[in-house]
């Protein structure tokens, strides 16, 4: 290493030692310690008792395990995509020249504000089949339908159908959006308007001016986002736990990976299988993380670098 | 006039577009508030009604003293936000400027590992942390609720760093050649261009533990010193019935102050534009 | 000064309150704080956990087992040996289920049965007599004919029973059928004749009503806790429900709301009269709290006749300590605490299958309950799942506890 690179590492090194001493602390020990117990036959409170791949076994066996992370796939599928298609809308729609833009901003922020026992009791509400507001606003529509097309659609009770259940969810977790249309909003104030301005100047549309200008500035954002998206949807445990009470949902809809960590840990005392299912999730997302940064490598542009 | 003409034909579809979506946004808040006003009857009724039939402002103060200790949590809780605002600011910044503005050997890989330590799921680490904590005799006490944040949370960092790249390399360089040391470079250059990202870092570390309820929850023995999140908690019963209207006047005036917050610092991101990429 | 660590909100939590205000002014040596505690299960294991958990906890009796097995409690019998507290001096029901393997874990605090609870106005509307309610599941099923009404569409309007109204107690419809959920030793016995005619019964629901137009009519029941609970409301005539329903009736029901109780119907009377579904919230003390012996003499003090009859007087429950004083039922606001207290004095009053395994059996039977009513799967086919699930869940902690066993026992006995 050159007197340079060594210098620099320092440096590199001395920066970033306040993170490395939490990582030790509440990453590396925490990982470890669950990783042993992943091996283990462990009830928090007795001791552990080595019993190799065991748990490992059971889970790969386990139907129930086997549900919730199809549970998990397709709410991650749906939820993310859906998800940064309607923040970044909202925040280039927010960052145009509006009148009220501050009241807008703070509307679509709002309800990631919410505490979490609130949000879940209000949508729980909401998605009710017969009285809830989202079927109220759909059913007038449903049936003009029906009239002209003859057709008996029904607005589903979503929470308690296996069908629909997670639809519900998403819907909840697209309430939330805030929070990402925030980052976007931030990052769009990165984009230098020089570069619209000769942009329009060359006779650019909307169109054009955000697929070429604003889209590609704003990739390390986008990034992001579906970074935190990846990992938050495949962790998504608070919001249907309370809406199910602690259960599954219908027919184990709403059991997600996370969910079944969780009940497996605390309701079953069966702490070192939680542990298994938790290196399980770990790898997975782990490995999602590592394709979409190996994807993104040639559509993120970095300007400082 | 035909340019005047198509702006505003694009405002107007702008606007369109916002208020449809702002509506479907307000909704479910809306319905939180005309819940807090009603008297318990009409709470959970059907048909629901959106207007109370007669407005129950005493809703808020009657949750107030039901909650017992309301002024108290709010204290605990603006203690705790200052503290955990003033950490994550301070590390996080420090911790991304050394992910992103020095070119290190093996920088990336660390920054891989960063990101994988987001990715361990909550309940793996609830217990080993909490035998840490114990070990530090620090449970009951507020310690485990703020000292954490001084130690850069991976989301934080990931945010400034991320934004820390997308300014110019050569600003850094231009500085180095002229002598700055990196401390300089970080507290005079790169940290008053990033305000937006910074702000926006405080406003979520903000928002986060004031909504928080899990970290007290398990951290905290004594109700004197529970948080507003927490104490929401009071509000349900088993087997006597949650009083909706409480429930929903306590949680309208936790939303309230963020929501302040929120209106007016927004405000600020628009300042950025200057600072940050509007250089002609 | 010891800590107590409740569950309990609202008025519930009063009464207890009050009991322990007396405590602490009756002497000087103990003062108990008590606490309510939200999601005080995780809590507690998190505390025992890191050392530092409190001196008395309330628990409920249907977690014992996992937590004993779990090595998550202090055993009581030295206390109680010592204090002279033995099982003649509660309604015996209540005594074993605050045992497990030979070994006393808990003192119970407030008891609950549950019965069937009836609307008589809507008995008398549909030429019902009032004062007869149903004794088997046929004439059960024989009223509901006469209760259920439908609407000119031909939706359901009331209907006079339905299992998935209040839903409580979905794997345990088996009791009234003569069904056990185990042999007490080593196996689940979901599928026995007993328990599979039990959910033929569940399943009958859905084929004689509709299975759309019953989870129509669900969703249109209004929260439990409101004047739109159901019951309230008229739309169903019957539920099966504990004494805490009087609570709820005060605070939401009509006014005019007419009300009896009865032993919920079961299959055959004559073989299987009063069956009845007993739980009962428990006092515990966690394992390594400082001071056992203190936390004893409180929990004595509440297991002391007056004292307990004033806290289950507070919570509107009845007593579960085998002597109950006259004024108690008197004084009780209650007019039919007595059923329910008889009731748990039942040789067929069950409490759930004290097994470590019980809160998976309980979410599977939920399932499995959900997909009969939905007719998604036949009965025979859901019980068989959960049969397979449980059984494998079950030797799990049947090798656990092998493994465990000298090592906790010799805990135990430690003085």
């Amino acid at each position: 290493m050159t007197r340079m690179e060594r210098k620099r590492l320092c440096m590199g090194l001395l920066f970033i030692s306040p993170w490395i001493l939490g990582f030790l602390a509440f990453s590396v020990y925490p990982l470890l310690s669950s990783l042993y117990h992943s091996f283990c036959d462990y009830s928090v409170l007795s001791p552990a008792v080595w019993v190799g791949a065991e748990n490992y076994s059971t889970l790969f066996n386990d139907d129930v395990f086997w549900r919730s992370v199809s549970n998990t796939v397709f709410f991650a599928a749906v939820a993310i995509p859906m998800g940064m298609v309607l923040s970044l809308s909202l925040a280039i729609l927010l960052n145009c020249k509006v009148p009220f833009q501050g009241l807008f901003r703070t509307i679509f922020f709002l309800p990631s504000l919410v505490p979490m026992v609130c949000l879940a009791v209000l949508w729980q509400w909401m998605l009710n089949g017969d009285l809830g507001l989202i079927n109220n606003s759909i059913r007038p529509l449903l049936n003009g339908i029906n009239q002209i097309l003859g057709t008996h659609l029904v607005p589903p009770n979503w929470l308690q159908e296996a069908a629909y259940a997670k639809w519900g969810l998403i819907f909840t977790g697209l309430w939330g959006v805030g929070h990402a249309v925030v980052i976007y909003l931030a990052g769009l104030q990165g984009v230098p308007q020089h570069l619209y301005e000769s942009a329009e100047i060359d006779g650019a549309g909307f169109w054009v001016k955000t697929r070429h200008i604003t889209l590609p500035i704003l990739s390390p954002v986008i990034y992001f986002n579906t970074i935190m998206g990846l990992i938050g949807t495949f962790q998504v445990f608070a919001v249907p736990y309370v809406m199910t009470g602690g259960g599954d949902g219908p027919e184990r809809s709403l059991l997600f990976m996370a969910t079944y960590l969780y009940q497996n840990a605390f309701d079953y005392w069966n702490m070192g299988y939680a542990c298994a299912i938790g290196m399980v999730m770990f790898l997975i997302i782990l490995s999602l993380t590592y394709l979409s940064t190996k994807l993104s490598e040639s559509h993120v542009y970095y300007e400082g670098k | 006039m035909k340019q005047g003409l198509k702006q505003k034909i694009s405002t107007t579809a702008i606007l369109t577009i916002l208020v449809l979506a702002g509506i479907c946004f307000l909704a479910p808040f809306a319905w939180m508030i005309s819940t807090s006003l009603k008297p318990l009857s009409e709470t959970m009724s059907l048909p629901p009604r959106w207007l109370p039939s007669k407005f129950q402002w005493q809703n808020y103060r009657e949750a107030i003293t039901e909650m017992g200790y309301f002024w108290r949590y709010a204290s605990n809780t603006i203690y705790l936000c200052v503290l955990t605002v003033t950490g994550t600011l301070m590390s996080s910044s420090l911790v991304a400027y050394g992910f992103s503005r020095i070119e290190w050997k093996g920088r990336d890989k660390v920054f891989l590992i960063l990101l994988a330590t987001m990715m361990i799921p909550f309940p793996v680490t609830m217990v080993p942390v909490y035998s840490l904590f114990r070990n530090l005799q620090w449970i009951g006490s507020f310690k485990p609720l703020w000292v954490p944040s001084f130690l850069a949370g991976a989301f934080n960092v990931f945010l400034l760093r991320q934004f820390f790249l997308t300014l110019p390399h050569d600003i850094s360089e231009a500085a180095r050649i002229d002598g700055c040391n990196e401390l300089q470079i970080f507290w005079k250059i790169i940290l008053p261009l990033a305000k937006p990202a910074l702000l926006c870092v405080a406003l979520f570390q903000f928002m986060s533990t004031w909504n928080d309820f899990m970290g007290p929850l398990i951290y905290l023995n004594e109700q004197k010193d529970f948080t507003l999140a927490l104490g929401l908690q009071s509000f349900q019963s088993q087997q006597g019935g949650t009083p909706w209207h409480y429930l929903m006047a306590a949680s309208t005036l936790i939303v309230l102050p963020v929501l302040i917050l929120f209106f007016f610092t927004q405000k600020s991101f628009i300042q950025g534009i200057a600072t940050t990429g509007g250089k002609g | 000064m010891i800590r107590y660590w409740e569950k309990w909100n609202g008025f519930e939590a009063d009464a207890m309150r009050v009991i322990v205000d007396d405590f602490n002014a009756s002497q000087d040596e103990i003062f108990v704080e008590y606490s309510s505690v939200s999601q005080i299960d995780r809590r507690l294991m998190l505390s025992i956990a890191g050392g530092i958990p409190p001196d008395v906890a309330g628990l409920w009796n249907y977690v014992l087992p996992v937590y004993a097995e779990n090595n998550a409690l202090t055993p009581l019998n030295r206390y109680t040996e010592a204090a002279g507290i033995k099982r003649d001096d509660y309604i015996s029901v209540y005594w074993d289920m605050c045992t497990h393997r030979d070994y006393v874990w808990a003192l119970p605090s407030t008891p609950s049965s549950t019965a069937l609870i009836y609307n008589k106005k809507l008995f008398r509307e549909a030429g019902l007599d009032p004062e007869q309610p149903p004794r088997s599941i046929a004439e059960l099923e024989a009223y509901n004919e006469k209760l259920m009404k439908r609407d000119e569409d031909g939706r359901l309007i009331t209907c006079g029973h339905i299992p998935a109204e209040p839903g409580w107690w979905n794997a345990l419809w088996g009791y009234w059928f003569g069904g056990e959920l185990w042999d007490g030793k080593q196996s689940i016995t979901i599928t026995s004749p007993a328990n599979t005619a039990a959910y033929e019964w569940v399943a009958s629901y859905p084929e004689r009503f509709g299975a759309r137009d019953l989870m129509s009519f669900k969703d249109g029941f209004g929260n439990f806790a409101s004047p739109q609970n159901p019951f309230f409301t008229g739309r169903v005539a019957m539920v099966m429900q504990g004494p805490w329903i009087y609570n709820f009736i005060q605070n939401y029901a009509p006014a005019d709301f007419e009300w009896g109780v009865a032993p919920f119907p079961s299959v055959d009377p004559e073989r299987f009269p009063n069956v009845t579904v007993v739980e009962a919230d428990i006092l515990v003390i966690p394992a390594g709290a400082k001071h056992p012996e203190e936390a004893f003499v409180f929990i004595q003090y509440v297991n002391s006749q007056a004292p307990m009859e004033k806290l289950c007087l507070g919570q509107r429950k009845f007593s579960p300590l085998r002597e109950t004083s006259a004024d108690f039922f008197t004084q009780h606001p209650n007019p039919y605490i007595r059923e329910f207290h008889d009731l748990a004095q039942s040789p067929n009053a069950r409490p759930v299958p004290s097994t470590t395994v019980w809160t998976l059996y309980a979410n599977e039977m939920n399932q499995a309950f959900g997909r009969i009513w939905t007719q998604t799967s036949s009965p025979t086919e859901a019980l068989s799942d959960v049969q397979t699930r449980m059984q494998e869940s079950f030797d799990h902690r049947a090798r656990r506890w092998d493994r465990m066993e000298n090592t906790l026992l010799t805990e135990w006995e430690k003085p």
